[in-house]
């Protein structure tokens, strides 16, 4: 952490830009003339501001943006100009498509010579599913677990909850990480719809995370905290069983898991 | 609000180039991460607000780095980096993906990140208030964020 005394940063970024309320700019700038280098400090930002601008011209940077913007916008599942009723849910656009897919594609079977899929806790005889589709060119494509998958495919996932109420659909990836992907927010499982096939409201962009990407729905009866979910995961995740290995899980929870084999990028 | 992506740049680009750095510790991927930051603003000018602009924009270069760190297994070169990727690789209850964070940002669902208030707080040395202020959270709030990251607070505290 820095002194309290030094002007951080990023207030020397504000000073320079002058982006404070007018008060609060002027004390910022007494402050670092205070500093026995503040001067120097800003004076030196500056200077490297004309450096970045000279060695990164804004023209040039415009275009590989734009380039990009455009590349985004062609992987984006969203068209926002074809949905300006609903722009701020890029996969909402997509979820339509999918119902009626769902309605008439349930998850793949897993290829013959794939891994064992990892145990599943059972209770009640009901199994909670995982469905992922890719979104193609011709449109959403179902994918079997064990599909192989590579960096920027935008998949979808939905659930079947199967009777169970609440849950909570995470992924571990082969660089160790593990990814929440429902509930969106708060500290606690989410609420399930109870019957019939369901799409998270946003579809993902795959990462360049090696090997594999594994998506894991956990679902109970009863409500849960994430945060010990969530401390398995990322065991699990460090682990060399993260592929294959169920979730460490107390008894009362069902999980089901679909893996990604990813391509080398 | 439409975004003249190149003007933005020039003002702006230095400042974000600067954040990318500092985060990534690595040119060319701080420059690569500082064109992303900019894909961002031009998806979403639609639905942008002009009313702090750098404030925004050290906020979606904050994010951006850390969803780059994460899982990153580089060897931390000193204290504040290794903060950072403590903070970059811990857990947070939201999703990783850059739209949605800024769409987040944008509207005010979720006005920032947990692993974000970490690193303004933790690593930038923003105090509770200016922190609360920068990501529109009351210091309650920030406070409480902080707390869901409680286990990585708790290694820094002991480091």
């Amino acid at each position: 952490m820095k002194t309290p005394h030094r002007t951080p940063d990023w207030l020397l970024e504000r000073i320079a830009l002058g982006e404070l309320p007018p008060d609060e700019l002027a004390a910022a700038r007494a402050r670092l003339a205070q500093e026995p280098d503040g001067a120097a400090r800003l004076a030196a930002l500056e200077e490297d501001n004309r450096l970045t601008l000279e060695q990164r011209p804004p023209a040039l940077v415009a275009r590989e943006v734009e380039a990009r913007a455009a590349r985004s916008e062609r992987l984006d599942p969203l068209r926002e100009k074809a949905h300006p009723w609903r722009p701020l849910m890029p996969a909402l656009a997509f979820v339509p498509v999918l119902a009626v897919v769902f309605l008439m594609v349930r998850p793949g079977p897993r290829p013959p010579d794939a891994e064992p899929i990892a145990e599943v806790t059972r209770t009640k005889g009901l199994t909670p599913q995982l469905g992922l589709h890719r979104l193609g060119a011709a449109g959403p494509e179902p994918l079997a677990d064990g599909a192989r998958a590579a960096v920027h495919d935008v998949v979808q996932v939905s659930y079947v909850a199967a009777g169970n109420r609440y849950g909570a659909i995470l992924s571990l990836d082969g660089r160790g990480a593990v990814t929440l992907h429902a509930p969106e927010d708060g500290l606690n499982a989410w609420a399930l719809a109870p019957s019939g096939t369901h799409a998270l409201s946003r579809a993902y962009e795959l990462d360049d995370a090696p090997a594999f990407e594994r998506f894991i729905f956990v679902a109970s009866d009863s409500p849960f905290p994430l945060e010990g979910i969530l401390v398995s995961a990322r065991e699990l995740a460090a682990s060399n069983e993260a592929r294959t290995a169920p979730l460490p899980l107390p008894a009362g929870f069902r999980q089901v898991s679909f893996t990604l084999e990813k391509n080398s990028p | 609000m439409s975004i003249d992506v190149e003007a933005y740049y020039r003002r702006y680009g230095p400042q974000v180039l600067r954040r990318c750095r500092f985060l990534l510790r690595d040119e060319e991927k701080a420059v690569d991460a500082m064109h992303d930051v900019f894909v961002q603003l031009l998806r979403h000018q639609d639905r942008l607000k002009n009313s702090a602009p750098s404030s925004l924009l050290h906020q979606i270069a904050t994010r951006e780095c850390l969803n780059r760190l994460r899982g990153a297994r580089r060897r931390p070169e000193d204290r504040e980096d290794e903060l950072v990727l403590r903070i970059a690789s811990s857990g947070d209850t939201e999703a990783r993906t850059v739209a949605r964070g800024l769409l987040s940002r944008l509207f005010g669902q979720v006005p920032a990140s947990s692993r974000d208030i970490a690193v303004l707080h933790l690593v930038d040395g923003m105090t509770l208030e200016e922190t609360a202020r920068e990501v529109g959270l009351s210091v309650s709030g920030v406070r409480k964020r902080l707390r869901a990251l409680s286990s990585v607070l708790q290694e820094l505290e002991a480091a």
